[in-house]
């Protein structure tokens, strides 16, 4: 459910800019879900769709990038992808890791005339 | 023509945790963001938190609630300040609405406000209210699979409370697994196995919330 607000703040983000830029039509959005935000990318479409309706960026194409979640160990300087939600560290078994990716939730891009 | 953006896309939402984080700081009052599923035992908590101490501190209550003052009702006997926030069908609160109703309060006096958020496990771990921790509460009722299938609430949570262990012979929960699935994403994180209603484990939170609370 988080992904209607998501979607809301994301489509203002983008009719924001797009008026800044002077554009008259949006065709295409590019963005990044970090995987552990768990978005559903049929269901975020959907609430997409909804919040740019009779909008300039009514038929723009959304373009969703997950990232995977990779982690840098504290301990051993170890940096990896986390597989199957194991946050162990898998040279040294230290559990002390900072996460360097997988929570990201922004737009790169948007793309229009 | 494209246009880089590069812009986080809840930015207003953080902008304004960060806003309400500053204000709580400065007021030195500790702000506690609930989370866990329906029926998990949130505000029982809140209950024997508020019996235990409600002498010791100055507390207040935000009820995020999706319609109802239910909850609130429950707390009322305590004589604390509460606030409701129906979110009128919303899955989780979010920094703005918390930061709408911090004037209820006298931020001067308060030790430490407890938000009660939307029960839910996914949407709330994504909104920063601006808490300085968030619980994660859940029941064995539930099943020992949350961890597994929730990881981004154990990952950023500060302690979990595991409630209703009193109800475990009746149930498939099995700990161990529960246990292990947790150790994987966050084998650091304090676990309270904890019964509301019997009382089961409670004194050991009491005394981790309250350093937390002295410690603010």
């Amino acid at each position: 459910m988080h992904e209607i607000r998501i979607a809301e703040d994301l489509s203002a983000i983008v009719l924001e800019t797009a008026r800044r830029e002077n554009l008259s039509k949006v065709t295409k959005v590019n963005i990044c879900f970090g995987q552990m935000i768990q978005i559903v990318p049929d269901v975020f479409e959907f609430a997409f769709r909804e919040t740019v309706r009779n909008s300039i960026a009514e038929n723009a194409e959304l373009d969703i990038e997950i990232v995977p979640v990779k982690v840098k160990c504290i301990n051993c300087g170890n940096d990896f992808m986390v597989e199957e939600n194991l946050f162990v560290c898998n040279k040294c078994n230290s559990t002390d890791l900072g996460i360097i990716q997988g929570k990201e939730l922004f737009v790169k891009s948007i793309e229009g005339e | 023509m494209e246009i880089k953006v590069m812009k986080n896309i809840l930015d207003r939402n953080q902008n304004k945790a960060d806003e309400v984080r500053s204000v709580l700081s400065m007021k030195k009052v500790l702000m506690v963001n609930i989370i866990s599923s329906p029926g998990a035992g949130k505000t029982s908590l809140l209950e024997r938190t508020c019996e235990e101490l409600g002498t010791k501190f100055t507390m207040g209550v935000i009820e995020g609630d999706i319609t109802t003052d239910r909850d609130a009702q429950r707390l009322k006997k305590y004589n604390i300040p509460i606030v409701v926030i129906n979110t009128e069908g919303g899955c989780h609160l979010d920094s703005h609405s918390i930061s709408k109703v911090l004037d209820n309060f006298d931020l001067d006096k308060l030790d430490v406000l407890f938000v009660e958020n939307v029960g839910n496990l996914i949407c709330p771990s994504q909104f920063d209210l601006g808490e300085a921790f968030k619980l994660a509460v859940v029941s064995t009722t539930e099943g020992d699979d949350k961890p597994g299938k929730y990881p981004m609430l154990f990952r950023e949570a500060s302690a979990v409370m595991l409630n209703k262990i009193d109800l475990i012979p009746y149930t498939n929960f099995n700990f161990d697994i529960f246990r292990s699935d947790l150790n994987k994403i966050n084998s650091k994180i304090p676990l309270f196995k904890i019964s509301c209603t019997r009382g089961d484990g409670l004194g050991e939170w009491y005394k981790w919330i309250a350093e937390r609370i002295d410690a603010r």
